[in-house]
């Protein structure tokens, strides 16, 4: 398996355990959304997988690469883990191509600015190469956020809540932009979210999750 | 026309304009001095001292610039990332120091470090060959920077507090270590209050004159005052007045280009920073080193100053130090209360305005702060000696034998000045309440046909009752400790405890100075203790 969690244990504070026995695993490519209410643990799912957080218990590895158990804990900086925030947090005192450029690493100068130039044709958005994030609207920030975490070809994208932000009309637009991009980069991806049809939308497989346990899991046909 | 001025002319515009007027005139006269005939006194200065003053005056302001930028930012990092013994208690404490007036830590240092001062003999005592001269660029450096670096630490630390803690995850998850994430992301979003803050620092420091007359640090200030007392010439000192300014704003211009003209939101919603709890080595040292700030800053000349107030205290201390006490607070309450009351107008007046005509108004009104002590006592007093002599007919119309200095001899020239140099610092912590409550409460009481009085008394001022306070406690603070305009300006023989610790340490009367001294700072601290505890939010000092 590409992706594999086993008996994920995490509690923010001793009393209250927020996770409890995660496990579940995913192929190369496959697209799986979290699906659950709110307060029941979807984020902090992305930040132990991300590295951000640091499991009480529990086994990640992903493309064969340990990335934490009970005796190994690999920083996130080190992970080749991308991830969308709910709020993008796109760095506000760098322009778009900063922004995209951040994460790339060990290109030469020329092969960053390709590399920057191919991720902004992938979302449409070249003639705002030189914007800043306040110039763009909430939608243009959600791609570029996109463009930014892809940028460093990340083995496993992490997506929290990437339409919440954006207003109805538009999330129908950017989903259907998001799954291209997925099926396009061949990505493999996790994606948080509290709306059905998001999840039918994009994914492979829906995962439930309530109060911090996996409660089910539903395979979606594609239509 | 005349209605659309009607509608226009209420008590906020009125306030304003004439604030603006009274501002911009005495400036004017400084202005028009330069371009007279110069005197022999300006030429010889000209020509063999003014190099002089310029270069120490920018080692100065440019040495206690980045030290105490360091200094505040360390502070600022230490409380806000990471969880330590004794961090709630640092955190309010590093905003203590600038309850010490710096002249008066200079005093102590430099009596300290003097051949029979209590640290130069512990020296001797342990055989150490160790003596350290205090009185010179250095020691003013050193001074400036421990008794000013609070302005940084605190704009900084409301900064950094408000900073989403996404900014730095996200870096982080794209690869940046924790030293590329602190220089591409963390410090480049404080810029501007790491910039605001060090800008207030440099307008502290070419403010001051009681350090570096002490010193003997030749800065402007020092020259500014020199050339008015001891040479009299008038002439001459306002054209090294106008020279400082022109570096003032040389600096003030410089800050904007550092600071950037990109307006962006740096608190994204979400969660701040969580604090890290410091491990091993940093456990012990990170804190010892802000503590040794601490005791160097606040708690060696403090306790120096304890000392001396033990031995003087009885010769001291009499009807005549009461009076002492009560002309300080009588004079600090007028000025606050009077820059409070116009900061307040001005700030109903400029409220969410985009108009060019006022916020060029508030621009003028503002730049008092920017403007050096001395520079503004000169202005300040021709202006009101042009106003005595304007008004000398009238005097004697109501006294026959009145003199002609009538004003100019008054605690109103004194109190005019305080008001004009604090307006921005009353200013900018009610703009900024102003900001957070937003019009919608105001528009809403003029949609029930309030007037503008009855609105600003009944639901603005309520409103922003925390805004004020710190803006008076803040304001307080300023003229209590207020040096070059007091002693510019004051009446002959009226006498505050700044003065007065200012006289005694030019007789070289150290061990009294400490009496007024110690009660000025256990007063500043006594509202800083308030300022940081009674809203437990954030400190506004922004000058802007
Ligand atoms: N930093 C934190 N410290 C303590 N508790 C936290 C922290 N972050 C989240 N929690 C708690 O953990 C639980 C799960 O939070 P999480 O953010 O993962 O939920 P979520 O499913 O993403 O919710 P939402 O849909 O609202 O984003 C909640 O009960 C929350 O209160
Ligand atoms: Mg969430």
């Amino acid at each position: 398996m590409y992706v594999n969690i086993e008996s994920l244990d995490f509690a923010y504070t001793k009393r209250n355990p927020v996770l409890k026995n995660i496990s579940f695993s995913m192929e190369e490519g496959e697209v799986v959304a979290i699906l659950g209410s709110s307060g029941s643990g979807k984020s902090t799912l992305l930040r132990l997988v991300s590295g951000l957080e640091i499991p009480t218990k529990g086994k990640i590895e992903v493309n064969a690469e340990t990335l934490c158990n009970a005796n190994t804990f690999i920083e996130c900086e080190k992970r080749q883990v991308g991830m969308v925030f709910q709020d993008y947090a796109l760095f506000p005192h760098m322009n778009v191509f900063k922004n995209i450029a951040f994460g790339i690493k060990n290109y030469s100068k020329e092969a960053k600015k390709q590399r920057v130039l191919e991720m902004l044709k992938l979302i449409n958005m070249e003639e705002k190469i030189y914007a800043y994030p306040h110039e763009l609207s909430g939608g243009q920030q959600q791609r570029i956020a996109l463009a930014r975490a892809l940028a460093p070809s990340p083995d496993v994208l992490l997506l929290d809540e990437p339409f919440s932000n954006l207003d109805a009309d538009l999330k129908l637009k950017i989903r259907h932009e998001l799954r291209s991009i997925m099926k396009m980069t061949d990505m493999t991806a996790i994606f948080v979210t509290h709306d059905y049809d998001d999840a039918k939308d994009i994914a492979d497989r829906i995962v439930y999750l309530e109060n911090g346990r996996i409660v089910h899991e539903e395979t979606i046909k594609p239509d | 026309m005349l209605s659309r001025l009607r509608r226009n002319v209420n008590i906020f515009s009125v306030v304003s304009v004439i604030a603006a007027v009274l501002i911009v005139v005495p400036m004017l006269n400084i202005i028009t001095e330069i371009f007279s005939t110069p005197t022999p006194a300006w030429i010889h200065i000209r020509d063999n001292l003014l190099r002089g003053y310029i270069v120490n005056t920018l080692i100065l302001v440019g040495f206690v610039a980045v030290f105490s930028a360091l200094l505040g930012l360390f502070g600022a990092y230490m409380v806000t990332r990471f969880e330590f013994k004794g961090r709630k208690l640092l955190s309010w404490f590093l905003i203590l120091p600038l309850a010490m007036p710096s002249y008066i830590a200079a005093y102590a240092y430099a009596d300290m470090f003097s051949y029979t001062g209590t640290i130069a003999r512990f020296f001797r005592r342990l055989n150490l060959p160790i003596i350290i001269n205090m009185m010179n660029m250095e020691g003013a450096i050193f001074i400036f920077t421990l008794t000013l670096f609070p302005y940084v630490y605190m704009l900084t630390r409301s900064a950094l507090s408000k900073q989403s803690a996404a900014f730095s995850e996200n870096a982080r998850l794209l690869g940046a270590n924790k030293i590329r994430t602190f220089m591409r992301v963390v410090l480049p979003l404080l810029r501007p209050a790491l910039v605001a803050g060090t800008l207030l620092v440099v307008l502290e420091t070419l403010n001051d004159y009681g350090v570096v007359a002490y010193y003997n640090v030749r800065v402007f200030s020092f020259a500014i005052f020199n050339t008015w007392e001891n040479l009299g010439d008038t002439q001459a000192a306002i054209r090294l007045s106008g020279v400082l300014m022109l570096l003032v704003f040389a600096i003030i211009f410089i800050e904007r280009m550092i600071r950037g003209k990109r307006q962006y939101s740096i608190h994204v919603k979400g969660r701040p920073i969580p604090r890290i709890p410091l491990k091993g080595w940093q456990r012990f040292v990170l804190p010892s080193i802000l503590w040794i700030i601490m005791i160097l800053a606040f708690f060696l000349p403090l306790a120096q100053l304890i000392y001396y107030a033990t031995l003087t205290f009885t010769d001291v201390f009499n009807m005549g130090f009461i009076f002492l006490i009560i002309n300080s607070l009588t004079l600090a309450i007028t000025a606050t209360l009077l820059t409070v009351i116009i900061a307040l107008m001005l700030a109903n007046y400029n409220r969410g305005t985009q108009n060019n005509f006022k916020k060029g108004l508030l621009k003028i009104t503002n730049l008092g702060y920017a403007i050096p002590g001395a520079v503004i006592a000169i202005a300040v007093m021709i202006f009101f000696i042009d106003i005595d002599h304007a008004l000398f007919p009238l005097y004697r119309l109501i006294d026959e034998n009145s003199p002609r200095l009538v004003l100019s001899s008054t605690l109103i020239m004194l109190t005019f000045a305080f008001v004009l140099r604090f307006m921005a610092i009353g200013y900018n912590s009610i703009e900024a309440s102003y900001d957070k409550v937003g019009t919608k409460f105001t528009e809403a009481s003029y949609s029930l046909k309030a007037s503008k009085l009855k609105t600003l008394l009944q639901v603005d001022i309520p409103m922003i009752k925390h805004g004020l306070i710190s803006a008076a406690i803040i304001v307080f603070i300023d003229v209590i400790k207020e040096l070059p305009l007091t002693l510019i300006l004051r009446p002959t023989n009226y006498n505050t405890l700044a003065s007065e610790v200012f006289r005694f340490a030019r007789e070289e009367m150290l061990q009294e100075s400490a009496v007024p001294a110690l009660v000025l700072i256990f007063i500043s601290s006594t509202l800083i203790y308030i300022l940081t505890h009674y809203k437990k939010k954030e400190v506004p000092i922004n000058v802007r």
